[in-house]
């Protein structure tokens, strides 16, 4: 099965969240609790973990690309939810 | 923690100590994973790190004791036996759940179970348990309150009037501060001058004691010698417990006013670990009956948050119900 990662909600008070760095390549597995990229708000560099366990199949957001919370980030492969 | 101290007890005494800090642990890491897969809504205070507090003073107390708590309150509520479905439905809004649905992560609570549903106003549980302190001692019943608020607290005016009242008329209420160090992201030696919160007690002519917060025995004995304190007449009692959150002050925190030294070796001494390497010097305890245990945990969880996704919320027709205001 195949999970979108969202940006989660980090509180900040201005709409844009960018990529930062992403600590996970593509085709990589990753773990449930592992940190994916680092983002930095208007408060705070940040770094944001998975939800699931799986194999990362897709960055949505490149490296000083600019996001919204809620917007896919990533798709992950998952092996178990 | 010694070898000795954990040979006094009972093997399933001690195991349901690590039980009840497991279920903790693991019900906020899956409320984490649900709150980064964008299903759970607002912010949430979360305890990871924090769970031999609650853990060692609910275990002193009777069902029909009470406690009050704060915005962090999902480890006291387990701690007092606050159904993990019951939560879980409350958190995902649901109308079967502890509060109706109406409460939310910040308003947790059972009255069945002895918990006043939580205040998140920092320090707004310590007037009320004077108040139910006060209820008791007219009542003239054995009950104590014990009554949860975090370091910040302790300089919010609601907990010099709350404990000086309860003092003047020896109120049975166990005051507990869970020092984690913070107020959100302010250390505690920028709020007040004193190296010690326990040392308060002074001033209000009560006993005050400060316990190490990650040591599960640790607190629980000092919270039954309290509790007793209680019941005989002689509260209330300050006990300050030394502990740490490892986690954010809420999910949207990135924490980087704890120092990354500071963190690391709080971590090192999180209190399930180091529970758990106390426990298995026993003879009678193994890695495998605590593997047990956390497999078992895990599965309640996972069933709970089953039953949380899926549980109808309120109706308009709820709308008015159970509201005051
Ligand atoms: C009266 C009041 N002021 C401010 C806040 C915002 N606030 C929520 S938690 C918190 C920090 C509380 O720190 P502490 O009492 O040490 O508890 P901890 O979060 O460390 O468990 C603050 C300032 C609030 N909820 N209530
Ligand atoms: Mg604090």
């Amino acid at each position: 099965m195949k999970v979108k990662m969202k940006m989660p909600d980090l509180g900040t008070t201005v709409d844009e969240i960018t990529v930062v760095n992403w600590l996970v390549e593509v085709g990589q597995e990753v773990k449930r609790g592992q940190a994916l990229l680092e983002v930095e708000t208007d408060k705070a560099t940040m770094e944001v973990e998975s939800f699931v366990s799986g194999t990362l199949e897709e960055i949505c957001v490149p490296v000083n690309g600019v996001t919204t919370t809620g917007s896919v980030i990533a798709v992950i492969a998952v092996t178990d939810v | 923690m010694g070898t000795d101290t954990i040979k006094k007890y009972e093997k399933e005494f001690l195991l349901g100590l690590y039980e009840r800090m497991f279920l903790i642990r693991e019900f906020e890491e899956q409320v984490k994973f649900l709150f980064l897969e964008g299903v759970m809504p607002g912010t949430i205070h979360q305890c990871q790190g924090q769970e031999a507090t609650a853990v060692g003073v609910c275990t002193a107390l009777n069902n029909d004791d009470f406690i009050t708590s704060t915005h962090r309150p999902h480890g006291h509520a387990l701690a007092k036996g606050v159904s993990p479905e019951s939560m879980l439905i409350e958190l995902f809004g649901g109308v079967t759940g502890c509060c109706k649905g109406k409460g939310g992560s910040m308003h947790i609570g059972d009255v069945d179970k002895g918990m006043l549903p939580a205040i998140a106003i920092v320090g707004g549980g310590i007037p009320l348990a004077t108040g139910m302190g006060l209820a008791f001692k007219m009542k003239k019943t054995p009950q104590v309150v014990a009554t949860f608020f975090g370091d910040g607290a302790t300089s919010e005016g609601a907990f010099h009037e709350g404990i000086n009242m309860a003092a003047i008329w020896d109120l049975p209420v166990v005051f507990v501060c869970e020092n984690n160090f913070y107020g959100a992201s302010t250390h505690v030696n920028k709020v007040t001058r004193l190296k010690c919160i326990a040392d308060r007690a002074a001033g209000y002519g009560i006993r005050g004691e400060t316990v190490d917060g990650n040591d599960v025995l640790a607190v629980y004995e000092a919270a039954q010698t309290a509790v007793q304190e209680c019941r005989d007449g002689k509260g209330p009692v300050l006990l300050e417990l030394e502990t740490y959150r490892i986690t954010g002050h809420s999910r949207r925190d990135a924490c980087q006013y704890q120092p990354k030294e500071e963190r690391e070796r709080w971590k090192n001494n999180e209190p399930i670990g180091a529970f758990g390497r106390v426990l298995v010097t026993r003879d009678d305890v193994d890695e495998g009956d605590l593997e047990a245990i956390r497999s078992q945990v895990e599965q309640t969880v996972v069933s709970a948050i089953k039953v949380g996704r899926s549980a109808p919320e309120p109706t308009v027709a709820d709308l008015l119900t159970d509201v005051y205001a």
